[in-house]
């Protein structure tokens, strides 16, 4: 007889959990059901005994950042999807009270491990990162900066050489940002630099005659090449031959702009620079 | 949080530095060494201070050590023909436990990360391309971690040593053992095809 009692009171109180749970992932105020979202990896780090903190670009929320329980162990479900620049479609829980989300689980989409084998692309990979986690807001969304990210990276991983897509990368986040000045007219005076020398600054471009001492000149071709990426993809890009000073540029000028929005060095950016026979 | 006396809330705070160990955890090793007799605790406190004061780099490898060269380095038995390079010396212990492998090793203090600062000019390869330049060494193992900083390393690293004719190879990557072909991606599968060998 006592035994049937508590058969029922546990059956009663399965039933009360249930409908508790039930109501609790009906609920949005209080719920925490896992997500599902595609998402680029753009670095991980060992966090305590077995774990990884992974900071990643969900296609529909933005950049992130979660914790994959036991992803350094041996036998982890993770795999290599935790990787850098693995894109993933990933299962993960936001816990209100905390900024980080539960990774629960990630099934590997495309992976770009074998090309970063190579010490300069893993760089070029590095700074893509960097500038990313630099410019977007946590939980920002952010879709046109993750369809970059993936249009860089299968570049890359195709063999194209690193200067281009870089510097294409580098264009975009300015635009996407909203910080690219006008490059077509000086940005004091409104006349026509098609033709002329100008010269590039955080607040604008600038005709030989506003010009301040020591802004630095940005060429012709260089402006020719910006202003074809405003337009074109960077597949066809590939395709033309432009010259190496002027993508260098391209990339420079723009990287300049991404840390005086950021107000600080870019360090992959240096480490780039150390290498530079290894990035042609 | 309950308020503790300024000792333990001190010893608890130390115990929360360390890598892994939260609050509730550090909690409990501070409870556990105010029950234990003084004995257990002044002789953690002491190896403690053994260790951070005795300890150091062994010169050729880069091993930690309380006698340079350490016991690998100047051990008379060990091949001196092999060395196995590895990110930390904790992956010593690792390679050490399978007692297959009579060689020696060299660690290089990391594996290139760009994003934590880490370029070749931070990984202690100077040593190692002098040790392949005086001694009578004809095979690397590099056994960096099977992640995408640890493959970087290990291409960097046998870029490096190739033109000096030493023969460079690379610990096996793929399924782990007792796990199943069902679970791997499509990258662990790749990389065991890839290493695929002779039956
Ligand atoms: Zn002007
Ligand atoms: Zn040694």
């Amino acid at each position: 007889m006592r035994g049937s009692l508590r058969c029922d009171n546990y059956i009663h109180l399965r039933f009360a959990a249930r409908v508790r749970w039930v109501l609790t992932v009906g609920a949005p105020t209080t719920s925490m059901p896992v997500r599902e979202s595609e998402a680029l990896i753009l670095r991980s780090f060992p966090l305590g005994e077995a774990d990884r903190l992974v900071s990643f670009l969900s296609r529909s929320e933005g950049r992130m950042r979660g914790v994959a329980s036991g992803a350094r162990r041996t036998k982890s479900r993770f795999g290599s999807t935790l990787e850098p620049f693995s894109y993933v479609r990933m299962w993960f829980y936001e816990r209100q009270t905390r900024e980080l989300v539960r990774i629960n689980q990630c099934e590997l989409i495309e992976s770009f491990l074998e090309a970063q084998r190579d010490y300069a692309v893993s760089l070029a990979f590095a700074l893509v990162s960097e500038v990313t986690e630099a410019v977007l807001g946590e939980h920002e969304v952010a879709e046109p900066n993750f369809r970059l990210l993936l249009v860089i990276a299968r570049a890359i991983k195709a063999g194209a050489k690193l200067p281009l897509p870089l510097a294409y990368f580098a264009f975009w986040i300015v635009r996407l940002g909203g910080w690219m000045p006008a490059l077509d007219r000086c940005s004091r005076c409104g006349a026509d630099v098609h033709n002329a020398r100008a010269s590039m600054a955080r607040s604008g471009l600038f005709c030989p005659n506003c010009t301040l001492p020591g802004q630095r000149t940005i060429s012709q071709e260089a402006l020719q090449l910006a202003r074809r990426m405003a337009s074109e993809k960077l597949e066809r890009l590939m395709k033309a031959n432009f010259a190496t000073a002027a993508i260098d540029d391209v990339k420079d000028h723009m990287l300049n702009l991404v840390e005086q929005h950021i107000e600080k060095k870019l360090q992959t950016r240096k480490m780039t620079a150390d290498e530079p026979g290894q990035l042609k | 949080m309950p308020d503790f006396a300024e000792p333990i809330a001190r010893l608890i705070d130390q115990f929360k530095r360390l890598p892994g160990i939260g609050q509730k955890t550090a909690q409990r090793l501070a409870f556990h060494l105010l029950r234990a007799g003084p004995e257990e605790a002044i002789a953690l406190a002491d190896s403690i201070r053994d260790a951070k004061l005795k300890i150091r780099e062994c010169s050729v490898c880069n091993n930690i050590t309380d006698a340079d060269p350490c016991l690998y380095c100047a051990s008379a038995t060990r091949n001196r023909t092999v060395i196995c390079v590895v990110e930390e010396p904790h992956n010593i212990i690792a390679i050490e436990r399978t007692r297959q492998y009579n060689g020696l090793y060299h660690v290089l203090g990391g594996a290139l990360s760009p994003l934590e600062g880490v370029g070749p000019d931070q990984l202690k390869l100077r040593g190692l391309i002098e040790r392949l330049k005086t001694g009578p060494v004809q095979e690397i193992i590099i056994a960096t971690n099977p992640t995408a900083e640890g493959e970087a390393t290990a291409v960097y690293v046998s870029k490096l040593i190739k033109p000096l004719g030493v023969r460079v190879t690379r610990i096996g990557v793929g399924i782990p053992v007792g796990s199943d072909l069902e679970y791997a991606d499509e990258i662990t599968m790749l990389k065991a095809m890839e290493g695929r060998r002779d039956l």
